[in-house]
């Protein structure tokens, strides 16, 4: 949690200023829609932040996006699969990319940045070949199936306010995955091996086991992201869609906490994360700034809240350490 | 010593190469081709291998393809299609390669005219350049084959005026605005809903909220093709804006997304819609008087009429271009009356399309 304290700082003056000075940010229509997006760019962050952990990366995170969100109406629709058949198969192949990529890398010892970066290519590369580069949709059909990422649920008392679907996937993965990692042999385990893979393996870790799940969690959490990103806008472009979705994933990790170096890790920071990035897209248009300056306001409060929070780190250690000082003296 | 001659010649050689490549100015690469077309008169080339090359990928340019293709079969002539995924960088390495092929004539619809001079002059040096689509008047091409963008996006803001007459909000969405059609076709919407004289060299600032006639435009939002993005652009501006009267989408997705979007927000027939292109939900929603029309191009022409003109300039042959140089293919306005003959066409045209890249 405290590792979360300077993105949740962030969070909250980037909401307060859009508060005050935007319009309508605290509608309900608004925090819903936030709510919506958060939700779907958090179960990539939450994958990208599993892989990070280990000290890996997967920049392959956008193309299994795409792949798979392409994959689910091209399935549906064009080749009339059962919903039934289509989402199992689809989930099943995005834990399969990460069961590949995982064994590339512990067994082939191959380094994850290149085995993703060619899957960031591969991935695209099929989704546009399989569909001969047409855009693929659910041409006002299989509203069931979409209602998994379209449906809102009414609160009491919140009269504006209706709840997404996606939050009870994205919560119970964090509930999951935070458990996973206090309470759990395995969870330790992961950390550890992110810590010192070496240290970790000559202490009977099973290290190679632990970095391909974390491989095929991300990938499968990709390509489940994928299927509830296709649900929620109704069509995509096989060239275009999820592109440098991998960047927002891990962006909104490392924000949240979780160290490049691996071994650090807050499943709390990585929504607040990936809320953040939100807040800040919403928050551009609803205070009249120009899109164009979109990537360079996103650019520069992330940066300077990143720098505010280590200079207040380091001034926290330092502190401690005078404080330790004097206290052998 | 021997070496530093060598390096000097060298260099000597390449200057004076990067100074006979940039000796040619539009108006001498317009005339050097059309000598070069005079001169085939007498020895034509009949099976020539010809390019069309898109500004990106979309369902549209499968049914440019189609028609591409199809002249191609006609003509007995062999047919390249291109279309380049990933931008402006993409596509310059597209034509870089065919003429490196030794293309013997290529149709592009630029994305930046402005600033891909440099490689639709080297295409014009080597090959014969036509475009389509989105023009670019700056550059040495022999013909544009494709709609005036103006107009059309005229055609499509007097849409937009006849279906709120009252006056109100309208917000504008669009993919990006550094091509020619781009920008042409907004300020083409924009004059039209203001009922403003007809005048294409007009430029309004994208963001700048234009308060005339009744209306207010409050604004152009655009997304680099990323859906979710334009998605949630559209969810944005219905907040910052909760007195819109009506939309439109000026790509075919953008279009598409704000019916998706006012489906799921319940406002579906409350903020009206005057559409781009011919998306499916789209046309649904026409059908369904939720939306209040839209304007279509034809792509197959575009394809379909590129290659014939390659083809004929091939063989000497220079007589349909029109001395504006603009091979005109209009837009049309689809609404309720017309929109099930103009699907059931668009059908036949994708089922083509998508038979052809298959092969």
């Amino acid at each position: 949690m405290k590792k979360s304290f300077g993105i949740l700082g962030i969070f909250i003056t980037v909401c307060l200023v859009a508060a005050i000075f935007g319009e309508n940010f605290l509608t309900g229509y608004n925090l819903m829609n936030l709510t919506q997006r958060t939700a779907l760019f958090s179960i990539l962050a939450l994958g990208a932040g599993i892989v990070i952990v280990t000290g890996g990366i997967d920049l392959s995170i956008g193309s299994v996006v795409c792949l798979a969100g392409i994959t689910t109406p091209w399935l549906l629709v064009e080749h009339e699969w059962s919903p039934w058949l289509v989402l199992p198969t689809v989930l099943l192949g995005s834990a399969l990319i990460g069961l590949f990529h995982g064994v590339l890398i512990t067994k082939l010892r191959l380094q994850p940045f290149l085995v993703t970066l060619c899957g960031l290519l591969l991935y695209r590369g099929i989704a546009r070949w399989m569909t001969g580069d047409q855009s693929q949709g659910f041409q006002g059909e299989f509203e069931g199936v979409r209602a998994i990422a379209l449906t809102k649920f009414t609160i009491p008392g919140l009269e504006n306010y209706r709840l997404p679907s996606t939050v009870i996937p994205v919560t119970a993965l964090a509930v999951v995955l935070a458990l996973f990692l206090s309470r759990t042999v395995w969870g330790r385990w992961l950390l550890a091996t992110g810590r010192n893979e070496s240290a970790a393996r000559y202490s009977g870790v099973p290290t190679a086991r632990l970095i391909t799940l974390a491989y095929v969690a991300c990938s499968f959490l990709a390509g489940f992201g994928g299927m509830l990103f296709i649900f929620d806008i109704g069509s995509a472009q096989p060239s275009d869609f999820g592109n440098f979705y991998e960047l927002y994933a891990i962006a909104a990790a490392v924000l949240g906490g979780c160290s490049l170096r691996g071994g650090e890790a807050s499943v709390f920071g990585i929504i607040v994360g990936a809320a953040t990035l939100q807040v800040l897209r919403t928050a551009i248009i609803l205070l009249g700034l120009s899109s164009q300056l979109e990537f360079a306001v996103i650019g520069s409060v992330l940066l300077v809240g990143v720098a505010a929070d280590e200079l207040i780190r380091r001034f926290n250690a330092q502190r401690l350490e005078r404080a330790s000082h004097a206290a052998i003296h | 010593m021997k070496n530093r001659i060598l390096s000097l010649v060298s260099l000597s050689a390449l200057v004076a190469a990067m100074a006979t490549t940039h000796v040619f100015a539009n108006g001498d690469l317009v005339a050097d081709q059309k000598a070069r077309i005079a001169a085939l008169k007498d020895h034509p080339d009949t099976k020539p291998h010809l390019a069309f090359v898109s500004n990106g990928v979309a369902d549209f340019w499968t049914i440019a393809k189609a028609g591409a293709l199809a002249a191609g079969r006609e003509l007995g002539c062999q047919v390249t299609v291109e279309f380049p995924g990933g931008g402006l960088g993409d596509q310059k390495r597209m034509l870089e390669d065919l003429v490196t092929k030794g293309i013997d004539g290529i149709s592009v619809s630029p994305i930046d005219p402005t600033n891909q001079l440099e490689v639709m002059q080297l295409v014009a040096e080597r090959s014969f350049l036509i475009t389509n689509d989105s023009d670019a008047p700056s550059a040495p091409r022999l013909c544009y084959i494709g709609m005036d963008n103006y107009i059309a996006g005229r055609m499509c803001g007097e849409l937009a005026r006849a279906g709120l007459p009252q006056g109100g909000e309208v917000a504008i969405f669009i993919g990006r605005l550094e091509q020619d059609n781009a920008k042409r076709r907004r300020q083409g919407f924009i004059d039209g809903l203001l009922g403003r004289s007809s005048d294409p060299t007009r430029y309004d600032e994208p963001a700048t909220v234009i308060n005339e006639a009744g209306y207010t435009i409050v604004g152009t939002w655009t997304d680099s093709f990323d859906r979710a993005k334009a998605k949630a652009n559209i969810e944005d501006v219905m907040i910052k804006h909760p007195k819109l009267a009506l939309v439109t989408g000026l790509f075919e997705y953008n279009s598409t997304l704000a019916v998706e979007v006012f489906k799921q927000a319940g406002k579906t027939g409350k903020i009206k819609i005057a559409a781009f292109d011919e998306g499916a939900d789209v046309l649904v929603g026409i059908r369904d008087g939720i939306v209040l029309g839209t304007v279509v191009q034809d792509p197959y022409g575009y394809g379909f009429e590129s290659i014939k003109v390659l083809h004929a300039f091939n063989q000497g042959n220079m007589s349909m271009v029109p001395a504006n140089g603009v091979l005109s293919i209009p837009a049309r306005v689809i609404k309720k009356d017309n929109v099930d003959s103009f699907w059931a066409d668009l059908k036949a045209k994708l089922k083509a399309g998508k038979e052809a890249s298959a092969k």
